[in-house]
């Protein structure tokens, strides 16, 4: 039995693992992967100062740095199953049960589904998908390829295939379904993208991006779109093309696309197929949370925090004694939040774990830190982050309230 | 359009059972099998949500609980004897 | 497809042994630490296995264990995802088939 389980070996999870080992716990992280790291393997970009963000190399840094604390790290393991009993959690995994006193989720997130005509071909991947081929395992998604969805994340790794010299035909939207209005509709592209303007190096989109502000602006700027698209570094952005299907027989050999007005539908009579042999999907992301479901969590719907969200506290508390949370299973944000998230849930744990007064002081520090490194963070997967970390702070007042209140009573 | 890859359940047929049914998402998942998949609706229970809520009636903002069943990722007798890839 | 040899910020990659493995029977040859489905691709190979009904195409989706897509079976386990699965020298990998029997008929609640 350890002190601390963490499932989940991303940024969140090592970060965490290695405070509390050096502060005398023994933990156990567990992924089912099997590299540590997580979703910040496959990051690659350049930040707003120039410098570049490697993923790969982080990754490897509190690889180390965990093993050199003593964590113990089990990777290529699955969690399927987690239960609480007599002060002790229990963790099913494929292959072997973990115990511990302890449990701190650090899932992270999954890409948001966009189906579409075709979408199950052999050569359609999440965009994801492309982005570790490309920038962990070092092989070609394909030979040419397309991308639909000019989403944040969907941008981000874009530049990564074309930086790794892969060849992106184009980049066009999606076809509007009831699904996908945030990724469909032109105007609402051009403003979630003004949000990475710096990672474009394209004049359009940087001398765009603060006309964006104003509403009447930011439909001239549309409309004035170059037909042909735009070009972000080498390849054609197109926000007025939308993919209606992607064709093939056994396997992906073209998308058809089609003009679009500025709502996004398209327009007929100008269809036309593009040739390809890969198509990724880009999307959003929402929280992983499947396993603090399963614990009986209560969870809150946030749009701005990507979807169902455990309900915790700034301190990565939740209402289930001894089960914390930290990264992106708690809302969608860039790695740096979630390492300095898992500080949070660190300092907490060792508190509640220790009940020293010098983990306090450590705790609110390191929650102000959060806030710091969110509002300077490279990329931001929703704009209106901070209302949903507010919602998320007066929902588990309220629960707080009503909690203390009925255990007076009792 | 194929919304769960798994099983291969239709836009259509979902929407069509939606109507018919007025269900919630748990009965829209029965019916269909939508979800029921080997990747335990991983892919698509976001887009079967989106479905299953009725639009005057968005759970936002409120505190709810969240169904899932374990295990979380399926799992065969041979695994379970100790033998694990991937 | 092709391996990305140079590239402008990671540098050169590095060197590998080679792994030689079988896939429905056929060798091929992969390079250490490789997973399956990378391996595969490698090899031009992207068909993973037809859906147990349809007996459509399948291969990889999300690369990050999350979809089950790429499910094979390797060394007479079922259900391994390509993605997660590391090759190592003779491993069996095989894909899946389309069932010679539905293994469920409809499977709807609809009367
Ligand atoms: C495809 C994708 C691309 C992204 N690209 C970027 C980007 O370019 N820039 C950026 O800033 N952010 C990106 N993000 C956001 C990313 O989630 C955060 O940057 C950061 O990695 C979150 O850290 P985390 O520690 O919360 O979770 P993650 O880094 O996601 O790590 C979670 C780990 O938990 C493991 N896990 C989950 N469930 C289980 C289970 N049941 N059993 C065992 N292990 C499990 C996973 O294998 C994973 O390794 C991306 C996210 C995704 C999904
Ligand atoms: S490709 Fe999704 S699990 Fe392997």
């Amino acid at each position: 039995m350890s002190d601390l389980i963490i499932v989940g070996a991303g940024p969140a999870g090592l970060r965490a693992s290695i405070i509390c080992a050096r502060n005398g716990l023994s933990v156990t992280v567990v992924d089912e992967y099997m590299k540590a790291g997580g979703r910040l393997l496959g990051q690659l970009y350049q930040e707003k100062d120039g410098e570049w963000w490697n993923g790969l190399q982080e990754s490897e840094r509190l690889y180390e740095e965990a093993l050199s604390s003593g964590v113990e790290i089990k990777l290529g393991l699955s969690v399927i199953h987690i239960e609480n009993s007599e002060n002790a959690w229990t963790v099913h995994t494929n292959a072997e049960l973990l115990t511990s006193s302890y449990l701190l989720l650090a899932t992270g997130a999954a890409e948001a589904p966009q189906p579409i005509d075709g979408w199950t071909l052999p050569g359609v991947m999440s965009v994801g998908a492309a982005q570790v081929m490309t920038t962990v395992q070092r092989v070609k998604p394909g030979n040419a390829g397309v991308i639909i969805g000019i989403s944040v994340l969907g941008s981000a790794i874009a530049m990564e295939l074309d930086m790794a010299g892969i060849h992106i035909k184009s980049m066009v939207l999606p076809k509007k379904t009831e699904f996908n209005e945030e990724f469909a509709n032109p105007l609402h592209v051009m403003e979630s993208l003004s949000h990475i303007s710096h990672l474009a190096p394209s004049k359009l989109i940087q001398w765009s991006s603060p006309l964006l502000k104003w509403k009447y602006m930011r439909n001239l700027s549309t409309r004035f779109f170059p037909k042909r698209g735009f070009k972000i570094w080498d390849f054609p952005v197109h926000l007025r093309k939308a993919a209606l299907e992607i064709v093939g027989e056994s396997k992906v050999e073209g998308v058809k696309v089609a003009a679009i007005d500025i709502n996004g539908n398209p327009i007929e009579g100008t269809e036309e197929i593009i040739e390809a042999d890969f198509v990724c999907i880009a999307g959003g992301l929402y929280p992983l949370a499947e396993l603090a479901a399963l614990t009986g969590c209560p969870f809150l719907d946030a749009a701005e925090l990507g979807g169902y969200v455990p309900l915790h506290s700034e301190k990565m508390e939740t209402p289930v004694d001894r089960l914390f949370v930290a990264g992106n299973i708690t809302g969608i944000e860039s790695a740096k939040v979630a390492l300095a998230q898992g500080e949070v849930a660190a300092y907490s744990i060792l508190q509640h774990a220790t009940n020293h007064e010098n983990f306090k002081e450590k705790v609110n520090r390191s929650v102000e830190n959060v806030q710091q490194i969110r509002d300077q963070a490279p990329l931001s997967f929703n704009p209106h982050i901070n209302e949903g970390r507010k919602k998320m702070q007066n929902s588990w007042n309220e629960w707080l309230n009503e909690h203390t209140k009925s255990s007076h009573l009792a | 359009m194929i919304l769960c890859r798994c099983e291969e359940v239709t836009y259509e047929t979902v929407r069509a059972t939606k109507e018919k049914y007025q269900c919630d998402a748990r009965e829209l998942k029965l019916r269909t099998r939508a979800g029921m998949g080997y990747c335990g609706g991983r892919v698509c229970r976001p887009l079967l949500d989106k479905i299953s809520q009725n639009k005057n009636e968005r759970l936002e903002s409120q505190v709810i609980p969240l169904k899932y069943q374990p295990p979380v990722r399926p799992i065969t007798f041979q695994r379970m004897q100790g033998d694990h890839h991937g | 497809m092709d391996r990305i040899n140079h590239h402008p910020i990671l540098g050169e990659r590095p060197k590998k042994e080679a792994v030689t493995f079988t896939f429905d029977n056929t060798t091929y040859v992969g390079e250490e630490g490789d997973t399956v489905a990378v391996a595969l691709l490698s090899n031009d190979i992207r068909t993973l296995r037809h859906h147990e009904e349809s007996g459509s195409a399948r291969g990889i989706y999300c690369n990050i264990g999350h979809c089950f897509e790429c499910r094979v079976t390797v060394n007479d386990i079922e259900g391994c995802r390509a993605c997660l699965t590391v090759i190592e020298d003779n491993m069996k990998v095989e894909s899946g088939k389309r069932l010679p029997n539905p293994l469920k008929q409809g499977g709807s609640f609809d009367e």
